[in-house]
């Protein structure tokens, strides 16, 4: 009687623990699948994704408005010749304004720009931070920029000569850059001094960065530009 | 002998019990972790299907601004006389949209096509990773390069390099003109192919990225065509100098 009351309960004590691992064993499991940053880094790009495309979206509502308008003007002066004329040279220069063969201006930011003195940091190479602040003004909406004096146009490269020396448009020029944008003050300035942007980067190795805001003036790119290889 | 024994039961049902208890409160918590993990789930879900419905939506738009632009072209031909200033300023205004970008165009020039090392291959030569994939910050200094070589017109995965192009990351993610695109990376370069291979000169950054384990091929091309910006260049801050 007393034996097997024994072997009943021992029985009972490794079912529990049978029980119990196999808890343990399954809290491992999920454990394992509480997938950390990724997940929160898909829903970040994914929310980036969308605002991206809401954007565009509103961009090209209102460019249907412009388009609209302008066929309708075409319609209506059309009819003489002096009307045609207007039209189209309005939209020609509107075209050469984009394209940054005219010059410019509006309200935007003005970025000095002054390279570390003495040895304690290497500075990075000057043409390749022009190329990341370039990129950053662009992706926060800038119409407009120039370094020192050079527009930048879509066929402008920024490369390094020697040392500090670099070529903007076949230019050389040299430390200190100062950067012209033409755009959303707001949206520039932000872009530029979001935590871990353009600022605390280049602050943290030394670089001396004064931003202005106000009205600004660019000047046109002055070279001819012309396509060779590029056919219709 | 019979009171010892039913001690020695009710300890050994009592640790039990204290065990099940304790395994059950931490169960219980582990639901709720995963509750939560599969909650973010569908969060994410929405999120997504709410990307793909703005998607569709913009390409739509996008199309009708398309038909708009056709009109206008139509409505300005008819406009245009075949001979004097009318037709010579519709002549300068096509030039001007096509060093935008606005058109297609075809020509001679070199195809880069750039590749993240394969993940088993980098696993066997014990390469580092962040150097074998390529990044925006790449992307951008190759464009730079290939503008510098003289390159007249460039697009990454079908989206057209212009003036207002940026070229960003977000975690793994690369946007060309707010469009997400991946690796492969195939460059279309119109222009001099002889001058344009100075992308592959040594110690150039193609040559780096190679030595990091990037996957470069690079051919010469007679009929490239790259196709037009697919969006819009707004200026609503900058005017003409008179």
């Amino acid at each position: 009687m007393n034996k097997s009351k024994i072997i009943m309960y021992t029985t009972i004590g490794v079912m529990s623990l049978i029980l119990v691992y196999v808890m343990f064993i399954q809290f491992r499991i999920v454990n394992e699948s509480d997938v950390d940053e990724v997940k929160f880094l898909r829903e970040a790009e994914l929310r980036e994704m969308l605002a991206s495309y809401k954007e565009k979206y509103k961009e090209v509502e209102e460019e249907i408005i412009e388009t609209d308008k302008t066929i309708e003007e075409y319609k209506q002066t059309a009819k003489t010749e002096e009307g045609t004329i207007a039209l189209l040279e309005k939209d020609r220069d509107d075209a050469r304004m984009k394209l940054g063969i005219t010059d410019v201006e509006g309200e935007g930011i003005t970025i000095k720009m002054v390279e570390p003195r003495g040895t304690e940091t290497a500075p990075v190479e000057p043409y390749s931070n022009l190329l990341t602040l370039v990129n950053e003004l662009l992706l926060a909406g800038a119409e407009a920029i120039s370094i020192n004096g050079q527009r930048i146009v879509a066929m402008s490269d920024i490369v390094s000569i020697s040392g500090d020396i670099i070529r903007i448009n076949g230019e050389r020029t040299t430390d200190p850059f100062e950067i012209k944008a033409i755009g959303e003050t707001d949206r520039l300035l932000s872009a530029l001094r979001i935590k871990g942007g353009f600022m605390d980067m280049y602050n943290d190795i030394n670089y001396t960065i004064t931003i202005e805001k106000g009205k600004i003036r660019i000047n046109k790119y002055s070279q001819p530009i012309t396509l060779e290889y590029a056919n219709k | 002998m019979k009171n010892n024994l039913k001690i020695q039961i009710g300890i050994a049902l009592g640790l039990m019990c204290l065990l099940l208890t304790g395994a059950i409160v931490v169960q219980l918590n582990t639901i709720k972790e995963a509750t939560r993990i599969v909650g973010t789930q569908y969060a994410e879900a929405g999120l997504k299907e709410e990307v793909i419905k703005w998607k569709e939506d913009y390409e739509r738009k996008y199309k009708e601004l398309e038909e708009k632009q056709e009109t206008l072209e139509t409505v300005r031909k008819d406009a245009t006389k075949d001979s004097g200033r009318t037709k010579q300023l519709q002549e300068d205004l096509d030039n001007t949209n096509r060093l935008l970008g606005l058109t297609e165009v075809t020509g001679s020039g070199l195809i880069l096509t750039l590749s993240d090392q394969d993940r088993m291959k980098l696993k066997e030569t014990g390469g580092d990773p962040t150097q074998a994939i390529v990044h925006a910050e790449d992307l951008i200094q190759i464009i730079n390069e290939l503008k510098n070589s003289g390159a007249e017109a460039i697009s990454i995965n079908g989206q057209r390099v212009i003036s207002t192009t940026a070229i960003t990351c977000s975690g793994t993610i690369i946007t060309i003109n707010g469009v997400k695109v991946n690796s492969p990376f195939e460059i279309r370069v119109i222009g001099n192919y002889f001058t344009l291979t100075a992308i592959a000169r040594p110690g150039g950054y193609l040559s780096l990225m190679e030595d990091g384990g990037v996957k470069a091929k690079l051919e010469k091309q007679n009929n490239i065509i790259i196709p037009k910006y697919s969006g819009t260049i707004t200026t609503k801050y900058m005017i003409h100098v008179k």
